[in-house]
């Protein structure tokens, strides 16, 4: 750190890129699904379907602090 | 039984290859048989860094639709004894590997050799996925830039989601290698320093690897940088492999930057 940079508040490039990249990463994170995703989403659809005529399935995953939680929605027709 | 590592970073051009092929070369000065496979199909390179371009005559796909014999395939480095490349293929794309045949390839590979280190392509498509699909261990290549680390992070979700032993519910281990370090960019601010870094990705460090000069020199020759033991890169090349053979190495302070003396600074005026 140089002797002016003392007096100079404003924040480095260095600094920006590691909040910038961290919201990224961390959306980034959250956004993505399973890679199995289709097939479970395949096999959820087949079981329902046995008792239930289900009209679609939707299967969201979030992130919420250090527990993941995957939301399943049923929609059945009236 | 050998260990098999893959070389990954998600995105192009950030020093995988030549990473890939001073770690191939350390490692065999540390006395351990190594193999290198130079997955990234079509864009065969790790030849050229090693200086064995003119040696290819049979490559992986060769060995894996059983056209050649291993033996056969095997380039023996010229750097290192113990040290043995297999190519990539020039020809053939990505779609040429089928699972079947690199798990039998890498398994052949891993009863002769100690460590098999597979040199991945860029990208996270389905080339990347059969390289890191029997890896026990993976070491992820960044720059400290932006795009690079948010590129290997989609790369480490992979891994975590697609490598057999993760399937397995084993732990894949992954390392990081920081590469092209500027120490005065780091000092003032305008690069983020590898604590950032691993921060971010959380994952364990291997080694920081400065920017050095000598870098080009080294390809243009096909001499990995390794084999110059005055440089700083290939010191930091050293340590991590003998960190890679057990060896308990302290990391250097490679991001502190020293500024030249204000008597430096004169005599600079003047060259």
């Amino acid at each position: 750190m140089s002797f002016f940079s003392l007096f100079n508040k404003k924040e480095t490039s260095a600094g920006v890129a590691k909040d910038r990249l961290r919201i990224a990463i961390s959306s980034d994170r959250n956004n993505t699904s399973y890679p199995f995703m289709a097939e479970m989403k395949a096999d959820i659809i087949a079981v329902v379907r046995k008792y239930i005529d289900a009209q679609s399935v939707n299967i969201t995953k979030e992130s919420d602090g250090d527990v993941d939680t995957l939301g399943i929605e049923i929609i059945i027709p009236k | 039984m050998g260990i098999v590592y893959a070389i990954i970073s998600g995105k192009g051009g950030v020093g995988k290859t030549t990473t890939t092929a001073n770690i191939g070369i350390g490692i065999a000065q540390e006395g351990k048989k190594v193999v290198l496979v130079d997955f990234d199909l079509g864009q065969r390179n790790l030849d050229l860094i090693l200086g064995l371009e003119n040696r290819v005559i049979y490559d992986m796909v060769h060995v894996m639709d059983e056209e050649a014999g291993l033996k056969q395939a095997l380039i023996k480095s010229k750097h290192t004894d113990n040290l043995f490349l297999l190519a990539a293929s020039q020809t053939k794309d990505k779609s040429a590997l089928v699972q079947e045949k690199v798990k039998k390839l890498i398994e052949t590979l891993k009863e002769e050799f100690d460590y098999v280190i597979l040199d991945a392509p860029a990208g996270i498509e389905s080339g990347f996925e059969h390289t890191i699909m029997y890896a026990d261990a993976t070491i992820v290549v960044v720059n400290p830039e932006v795009s690079s680390i948010r590129d290997a992070d989609k790369a480490i979700g992979i891994v975590d989601a697609k490598c057999e032993r993760a399937k397995e519910n084993k732990k894949v281990q992954k390392y990081l290698v920081i590469n092209r370090i500027n120490p005065a960019m780091v000092s003032s601010g305008e690069m983020l320093a590898s604590a950032d870094i691993l921060d971010i990705l959380s994952i364990d460090l291997l080694g920081k690897i400065p920017e050095d000069k000598g870098i080009v020199e080294a390809s243009n020759t096909g001499k990995p940088i390794i084999l110059n033991e005055k440089s700083g890169a290939g010191a930091a090349y050293k340590r991590i492999c003998k960190r890679l053979c057990g060896e308990n190495v302290a990391f250097e302070d490679v991001e502190t930057f020293n500024s030249p003396s204000i008597m430096g600074k004169i005599k600079g005026l003047f060259q």
